[in-house]
C-alpha cells in the first residue's frame, strides 16, 4: 500500500514535526456491534448535566479527598486495634472494620460499581507514596515502575481471587472477624497496605489493585450490577483518531490510567476505578462520569473474559464454603479432618480449598453439560491461545453463565455479612466513645440489634431471592444475546441456564436457615 | 509522491535464515486502542473486533518493537533477532601521504544500486522516530523511499522541504545521536539505516538547486540578517524563497561563519560549504563582510529592517582555567582551525610549525590538544596533516567522551595520541614559550558524572602548541541584550503525547547512539526550537548558537529556516512604514475546571473573530511557544482559585503557566477570570506576572458567577464578553476598530 495514499490523523497540524506522518487508519470495523449494547446513553452523562459535578470531578484534588476520610479511620484502626481495648466489640479497630465497613462496602459496590476502589486508603496511600504527591500531577515517581509480568498476568483476575481465598482463610484461621482479637485485625490491615506499598513501589500504576489486592475480582464482578458505568468516552470517534492517548499515557492535567483502562473501548464498570484520571487529562473533554441501568455492565458487554468467569465461580465456591462451615456436619468434618492431618484448627486448608475448588468445577461442570446438550456443531466455537485468548465450546457456555451468576453471588456475599451488621453496627458508637474512655459494654448501645435472629435470617433469604431474581433476568437475557445463537435449542438454553441460577440461589436460600437452625 | 512498497523484512543471506519474531499480544491489558496497529510498518498487527483486542501475525513481523514502544499500557512483547539486513560499510580511506593531504576521506555509495540496497533496509514508518531525531525533521522515510525506488529527483524535492544544506549536512552531522540513534532498528537494539550516507548520496547525485522565490509572503519586507553562519544560511535561504530583501553582516572577510573556519577541508570539502552562499549571493542577498555588529548596534539596525535575525554564533572559546594559560604557544581551536585550514589550502607549512622543526635537534612540533570532542579531533588531524604530532587530552573517559565513534577511530589511525580520563593541571614556560605541560589522571564511573581527579605529582608532556578544543560560549555582551538567551535546551514537564505515542522516548539510550539518550536530546531540541520562532526583542529573533550556545550545523540551520517563517508569519514593520492590514491572529487561552471559563473564553473568541480576526481558543496546557509565536494578540483566561477569601488567586496550573511562559517582549496580551465569590488579586497577579516577561496588557475583566454561567448579559451588557473584546480589540488596536459609544 502506498503511504502517501493513507489516512492523515486531525492531530497532524498540531504536531510540532511539520512534515507527513502516515499512520495507518484505526480499524473501525465492528464497532457498532461490539459497544452497542453497552455504552450508556449520552443522555446519562453525569458530567455533563452537572457542571458543579464536572467542576469537582475536574479538580486534582477529589480523589485525595474521597480517600482522606478512609484514612484517618483506617489509621484510627491500626492504632485502637493494637493499643486500644482487647473487647473485640468495644474496640473501634474491630467495630467499624467488621460490623460497618464490609457490609457497607458491599452496598456501594452494588450501587456504584469501583466506588471503594476510588477511595481505597490501601491503595490510596500506597498512590500517594508511588506518586509522591497527595493530589498534584508530577513527574516525580518513587519506585522501580516495573509491569507485571506477563506469564502471570494473563490470569487476570485470578490472581486477586487467589489472594482472596488466602486471606478469607488467614481471617477464619485467627478468627478475625468473629470477631477476635482486634489486634489481629490491625495486623491484617498492616499486612494489606504493606503488601500494597511493596507492589506500588515494585511496579507501575495502580498493579496492586488490578492483579493482586484482594477484593478487586469481587468488587469489580459485583460491582457490575451497579448503575455507575464508570468514565466512558463521549463519542467513540474521537477516541479513535486520537493520536496521543493522553488518558492512557497521563498528560499535565492527569495522569495515565492507573487501571489500564481506555475510556473508548471500555464496556463495563469493571475496570473503572472511577479515579477521575482520564476525564482530568482527555484534551477533548471527550470523557463523561455515566450512570446506566443497574445490571448493565453484567449482561451487556460482549467480551467475555475467561479469567472473570473463572473467578465468579471461585468465588461462588468461597461464599457457599462460608455458609456451609456454619452448620452443624461441616464443623464435625473439619474437626476430623485436622485430627487425621495434625492441623491445629479450623479451617483445614485441604476442605477449605478442597470445597471452593470443588464448587468452582461444579460450576464449571454445569457449563461443560450445557455445551455438550446445547451446542449447534454448525458453530465455529474453536480458537486455540493462551489461558485468556482461547476460545472452546465448553468457554462459550461456561463464560456467559458465570457472568449470569454474578448477582446470585454478590447477594449471597452482602446476605453472609448482615448479620455483623444487623446485630453489631451500633457498637461503633461506645467503641468510638471508648477511645476517650467514655464507654463500656454496659451501655444499651452496646447491645442493641437492629434486628433480631429470625428476622436476620429472613431478610438474608430476601437478600438471596432478590439477587436470585436478577440472575435469572440477566441470565436470560445473556443466554438469548449469546448462546442461543450457538445453540441447537434456543428455549432450552435459557431455561436450563435460568434453571441453573434458581437452583444456586435456593441453595443459598436454604443453606442460611440450616445456619440458623444450627445457631 | 511514489514511495516504494513497505520494505523488505528478508535478509540477503537467506542461506542461514535467523529465528523469525515471535508477538505477545497481553489481552489482559490490551484495550484496542490501536496506537500500534496505526504505526506497524509491516502491517503484523490487526484487531479482532469480537475482543476488541489486537492481535499479531508473526510472519510479517520485522521484529523493530514500534508497537512495544508505542503501546501505552506495555501489553505488546516481541521475542526474536530484528528481521533486516546488514547495514552498508562504508571504510574511510586512509591518504598514503598525509601531510598536507585535504582530500575528502570518508566515501559515499558508489553507485546507485549500493544506495538502493541500503534504502531497502528502511521500514518506511507510519510515525517515523528518525524523523524525530533528526533535527531539521527531514522525511527521512519519503526521501529513503525515492532512493529506494531510484527517484533522485524526487529524493530531493523531499529533503528540501526541511533543509537546504544537505550536502553539509549528510558530511558533518553525528547521525548516531540524532537521526541514526532514532533509527527504529537502532531504538530496537539493531543498526540503523545509513540515513547520512543516503542523504548524502542525494545530494552529491543531483545538486542542491539554488533558492528560488516559492511565495510573495514576505515581499516588500527588510531583514537583516547577522552573522552568515549555518542559521544564517537557514533564515536567509528562506527569506529569499518567501520575497523578502534580506541583508546579511559578517564580521569576517567571507561568508559561511563555522562552516568556512571550523571545519577541515577533509571532512568538508570547500566547494561543499561554499556552496549555500554562492547561491545566496546569485539569489541577491546582500552580504555585507567585514561589518561587525555589537549589542550597541542593534537599535540602528533595527531603524535601518523590519526585522532582525540574530545568527552571530556562540565563537568565544572557553578560557583555559590552568596557569600558563596565556602563554606564547597557547591559542584557542577557532584561531587555530582558520590557520590551519588556510596554510593546507595554500600547501604551506605554518610559520610557526617550520621555526619549531627547525631548532637544532628538534623533532615534529608535538601539539597539545586540550579536549577529545570533534573540534578536538578536526584540530589534531589539521596538526597531523601539517606535519605535528597530536596528542589529545581529555578529562572524561572514553565511553561518555561526546566524540564521533568513526572520527575518533580515523583520527587514531592518522596517529593521533587520544589521552582520555586525563586533564591538564598546569602550562610551564620553555625558551619563552609553552614547554611542558603537567598532566593528571581522572576517573570517571558514569556518563553525566563530573570525573574526578586523582591525587598524585603529575606527567609531565613536553609541547611545542597548545590549543584549546573544549568548547565555545556565547559573547556575554550579546546575552545581556537579551534577556532569556541561552535557551536551554531541555524539555520539562510531562514529555508532550506525540513524542512519546511515537515512541522515541521509550528506549532511553539506544547501543548505536553510544548509549546517549537520543529521545530525551530530540525533544530538548524540540524545546528550543519551537522557542526561536518567539523574537527576543521587539521585532528581533534569535538563532542558532547564539540561542542556544554551542550546537550543531543542523540544527543551527532549522532554527534558522524556523525564525525566518516566524518573521513572515509576524510581518513586523519598522516606524514609518505603511502598516499591515492583513487580519490579525488572536489566541484565547483558558483554564477551566467546570467549563464556565471555557465558555467565557469562547464567548470572547466570538466577538474577536468579528471584530479582528481569525482566532484560536485553546486550553492553557496546549498553548506552547509555537502557538505563542502565531497570534498577535494573547486573550488568558483563568478560574479563581482559592477558599471564599483565604488564598485566592489564579488558579495555580494558570500560575505556573503563566510563569513558565517565555519572555514576550511587545506582545499585546488582555486577562479576564471568572469568579465565584470574589477575583480578589487574580487579574493583578496574572498583570504582574506577564509584565514581568515584558508583555504589554491592554485590558483586563472579571466575570462574576451571572456571567459565566451563561445568565448574565453576554453580548450586550457592560460587563460581557461582547464589551471585553470591544474595549480589548480598541485599545491594542486602535487603528483598526471604530470608538463605539456605550449608552
Amino acid at each position: 500500500m502506498a503511504l502517501a495514499e493513507q489516512e492523515r490523523p486531525a492531530t497532524l497540524v498540531d504536531d510540532p514535526i511539520p512534515v507527513a506522518l502516515r499512520l495507518r487508519p484505526a480499524q473501525r470495523e465492528g464497532l457498532h456491534e461490539r459497544f452497542a449494547p453497552s455504552d450508556p446513553s449520552p443522555g446519562w452523562d453525569l458530567t455533563a448535566r452537572s457542571p458543579r459535578l464536572a467542576r469537582l470531578v475536574k479538580s486534582r484534588r477529589f480523589q485525595f479527598f474521597l480517600i482522606l476520610p478512609n484514612q484517618i479511620v483506617f489509621w484510627t484502626v491500626i492504632f485502637v486495634g493494637l493499643f486500644g481495648t482487647v473487647v473485640p466489640g468495644l474496640n473501634f479497630g474491630t467495630a467499624i472494620t467488621w460490623y460497618v465497613w464490609f457490609c457497607l462496602v458491599f452496598v456501594m459496590m452494588v450501587v456504584v460499581g469501583r466506588a471503594w476502589c476510588s477511595m481505597c486508603p490501601f491503595g490510596g496511600f500506597a498512590e500517594w507514596v508511588q506518586r509522591r504527591t497527595f493530589w498534584q500531577r508530577t513527574q516525580k515517581t518513587l519506585g522501580l515502575g516495573w509491569k507485571f509480568p506477563e506469564p502471570l498476568a494473563r490470569y487476570g483476575f485470578l490472581i486477586p481471587v487467589a489472594s482472596f481465598v488466602l486471606l478469607t482463610w488467614i481471617e477464619e484461621f485467627f478468627n478475625i472477624a468473629g470477631p477476635g482479637s482486634p489486634a489481629y485485625t490491625s495486623w491484617m490491615v498492616v499486612g494489606i497496605v504493606s503488601s500494597a506499598l511493596i507492589f506500588f513501589l515494585l511496579f507501575e500504576r495502580r498493579t496492586f489493585c488490578r492483579y493482586i489486592c484482594p477484593l478487586s475480582t469481587l468488587i469489580g464482578t459485583v460491582g457490575s450490577m451497579g448503575s455507575v458505568a464508570g468514565f466512558r468516552t463521549r463519542d467513540r470517534e474521537v477516541c479513535l483518531s486520537c493520536r496521543t492517548k493522553d488518558c492512557m499515557r497521563g498528560s499535565e492535567k492527569g495522569y495515565g490510567c492507573p487501571w489500564y483502562t481506555w475510556p473508548g473501548s471500555a464496556d463495563s464498570n469493571l475496570y473503572c476505578g472511577l479515579c477521575s484520571e482520564c476525564y482530568k487529562s482527555c484534551p477533548e473533554g471527550n470523557v463523561g462520569l455515566f450512570v446506566q441501568k443497574p445490571l448493565t455492565s453484567v449482561v451487556a458487554p460482549k467480551r467475555r473474559r475467561a479469567d472473570v468467569a473463572w473467578g465468579i465461580a471461585f468465588l461462588w465456591g468461597l461464599v457457599l464454603y462460608q455458609q456451609v462451615n456454619a452448620t452443624n456436619g461441616f464443623a464435625s468434618a473439619d474437626s476430623w479432618l485436622n485430627r487425621q492431618l495434625g492441623f491445629p484448627h479450623y479451617p483445614d486448608p485441604i476442605d477449605y480449598i478442597g470445597f471452593i475448588v470443588l464448587a468452582a468445577l461444579a460450576t464449571a461442570g454445569v457449563g461443560r453439560l450445557m455445551a455438550t446438550a446445547f451446542a449447534s456443531r454448525s458453530a465455529n466455537l474453536e480458537r486455540p491461545g493462551n489461558f485468556l485468548d482461547r476460545l472452546s465450546r465448553f468457554r462459550s457456555f461456561f463464560a456467559p453463565m458465570a457472568y449470569g451468576l454474578v448477582p446470585v453471588v454478590g447477594a449471597d456475599y452482602f446476605a453472609r455479612q448482615l448479620p455483623k451488621f444487623l446485630q453489631h453496627a451500633t457498637r461503633v458508637v461506645p467503641a468510638l466513645a471508648h477511645i476517650g474512655g467514655f464507654s463500656s459494654v454496659r451501655s444499651p448501645i452496646y447491645s442493641f440489634s437492629i434486628m433480631t435472629n429470625g428476622w436476620i435470617v429472613f431478610t438474608q433469604v430476601a437478600v438471596v431471592v432478590v439477587g436470585t431474581m436478577a440472575a435469572s433476568w440477566s441470565t436470560w437475557k445473556i443466554a438469548g444475546r449469546e448462546l442461543v445463537p450457538v445453540s441447537r435449542n434456543a428455549l432450552g438454553v435459557r431455561l436450563a441456564t435460568v434453571g441453573f441460577v434458581l437452583a444456586c440461589g435456593a441453595a443459598a436460600a436454604v443453606l442460611y436457615v440450616m445456619m440458623h437452625a444450627a445457631d | 509522491m511514489t514511495l516504494a512498497e513497505p520494505l523488505t523484512t528478508e535478509r540477503p543471506h537467506a542461506e542461514q535464515p535467523e529465528p523469525g519474531c515471535h508477538v505477545t499480544i497481553l489481552t489482559d491489558r490490551c484495550a484496542g486502542c490501536q496506537e500500534c496497529i496505526v504505526r506497524c510498518p509491516t502491517e503484523a498487527l490487526h484487531l479482532d473486533p469480537a475482543r476488541w483486542v489486537v492481535v499479531a501475525d508473526d510472519a510479517a513481523c520485522a521484529g523493530c518493537r514500534q508497537c512495544v514502544r508505542t503501546c501505552p499500557f506495555s501489553a505488546i512483547l516481541v521475542d526474536g533477532p530484528v528481521q533486516v539486513g546488514p547495514r552498508a560499510v562504508l571504510e574511510a580511506t586512509h591518504p598514503s601521504t598525509l601531510e598536507g593531504d585535504t582530500a575528502e576521506l570518508r566515501p559515499g555509495f558508489g553507485s546507485l544500486a549500493e544506495a538502493e540496497a541500503e534504502a531497502s533496509r528502511c521500514l518506511s514508518c507510519p510515525d517515523p522516530t528518525c524523523l524525530r531525531g533528526c533535527p531539521a525533521h527531514n522525511d527521512i522515510p519519503g526521501f529513503i523511499a525515492a532512493v529506494a525506488a531510484g527517484d533522485l529527483g524526487q529524493a530531493h524535492e523531499v529533503l528540501r522541504r526541511t533543509t537546504v544544506m544537505p550536502d553539509i549536512c549528510a558530511r558533518v552531522c553525528d547521525q548516531a545521536v540524532q537521526c541514526e540513534g532514532a533509527c527504529t532498528w537502532s531504538l530496537a537494539g539493531g543498526t540503523p539505516v545509513a540515513i547520512g550516507a543516503l542523504e548524502r548520496f542525494v545530494a552529491d547525485h543531483a545538486p542542491v538547486p539554488p533558492p528560488r522565490v516559492v511565495s510573495d509572503d514576505a515581499e516588500g519586507l527588510s531583514v537583516g540578517i547577522v552573522g552568515s553562519g549555518p542559521a544564517g544560511i537557514g533564515a536567509a535561504f528562506e527569506l529569499v524563497s518567501r520575497g523578502a530583501n534580506v541583508t546579511v553582516y559578517e564580521a569576517d572577510d567571507a561568508p559561511g561563519g563555522l562552516l568556512r573556519w571550523g571545519i577541515p577541508a577533509f571532512t568538508l570539502p570547500s566547494e561543499v560549504s561554499g556552496r549555500p552562499w554562492r547561491q545566496l549571493q546569485e539569489a541577491g542577498v546582500d552580504l555585507r563582510c567585514r561589518s561587525k555588529v555589537n549589542p550597541s548596534d542593534l537599535d540602528g539596525l533595527l531603524e535601518r529592517h523590519d526585522a532582525l535575525v540574530l545568527a552571530h554564533g556562540a565563537g568565544l572559546p572557553l578560557r583555559l582555567p590552568v596557569p600558563g594559560a596565556d602563554l606564547p604557544g597557547v591559542e584557542d581551536a577557532t584561531s587555530f582551525l582558520g590557520r590551519a585550514k588556510a596554510a593546507l589550502a595554500e600547501g604551506r607549512p605554518l610559520p610557526d610549525f617550520s621555526e619549531l622543526s627547525g631548532r637544532p635537534g628538534a623533532g615534529p612540533p608535538v601539539v597539545l590538544v586540550l579536549g577529545a570532542g570533534n573540534t578536538a579531533m578536526d584540530v589534531a588531524r589539521s596538526a597531523r596533516r601539517l606535519g605535528a604530532r597530536a596528542v589529545c587530552v581529555d578529562w572524561m573517559d572514553r565511553r561518555f567522551a561526546p566524540v564521533r565513534t568513526d572520527e575518533l577511530e580515523e583520527a587514531e589511525a592518522e596517529g593521533v595520541e587520544v589521552r582520555f580520563a586525563t586533564t591538564l593541571r598546569s602550562l610551564e614556560e620553555v625558551d619563552g614559550r609553552v614547554g611542558r605541560a603537567v598532566l593528571s589522571r581522572t576517573v570517571q564511573r558514569r556518563a553525566g558524572e563530573r570525573p574526578e581527579i586523582v591525587k598524585g605529582a603529575g606527567e609531565v608532556q613536553a609541547v611545542d602548541v597548545v590549543v584549546a578544543a573544549m568548547g565555545y560560549r556565547i559573547d556575554p555582551e550579546f546575552a545581556a541584550n537579551l534577556p532569556g538567551t541561552p535557551v536551554r535546551r531541555e524539555a520539562n514537564g510531562v514529555p508532550d503525547r506525540r513524542w512519546q505515542a511515537s515512541g522515541i522516548l521509550a528506549n532511553p539510550a539506544p547501543a548505536f547512539a553510544r548509549h546517549r539518550p537520543v529521545g530525551r536530546l530530540a525533544l530538548g531540541r524540540e524545546t528550543a526550537l519551537a522557542v526561536s520562532a518567539l523574537p527576543f526583542r521587539e521585532r528581533t529573533w534569535v538563532a542558532g548558537d547564539a540561542l542556544v550556545g554551542p550546537s550543531t550545523v543542523v540544527e543551527a540551520m532549522a532554527q534558522g529556516r524556523q525564525v525566518a517563517r516566524a518573521v513572515v508569519k509576524a510581518r513586523p514593520r519598522r516606524p514609518g512604514q505603511s502598516p499591515d492590514s492583513r487580519p490579525l491572529r488572536v489566541l484565547v487561552a483558558y483554564e477551566s475546571l467546570g467549563g464556565h471559563t471555557q465558555r467565557v473564553a469562547e464567548a470572547i473568541s466570538r466577538e474577536l473573530a468579528d471584530r479582528l480576526g481569525p482566532v484560536t481558543t485553546l486550553p492553557l496546557e496546549r498553548v506552547g511557544p509555537a502557538e505563542l509565536a502565531n497570534c498577535d494578540l494573547l486573550v488568558v483566561g483563568t478560574w479563581v482559585e482559592g477558599f471564599v477569601v483565604a488564598g485566592v488567586g489564579p488558579a495555580k496550573t494558570t500560575r505556573r503557566w503563566l510563569e513558565g511562559l517565555p519572555r514576550l517582549p511587545g506582545k499585546r496580551v488582555a486577562i479576564f477570570c471568572t469568579y465565584g465569590v470574589s477575583p480578589k488579586a487574580t487579574l493583578p497577579v496574572m498583570r504582574r506576572t506577564l509584565e514581568a516577561k515584558a508583555a504589554t496588557v491592554v485590558t483586563q475583566a472579571a466575570f462574576g458567577p451571572r456571567e459565566a454561567a451563561g445568565a448574565g448579559p453576554f453580548g450586550t451588557g457592560p460587563f460581557g464578553a461582547a464589551a471585553f473584546a470591544h474595549q480589548l480589540a480598541q485599545r491594542a488596536y486602535p487603528e483598526r476598530v471604530p470608538t463605539l459609544l456605550v449608552d
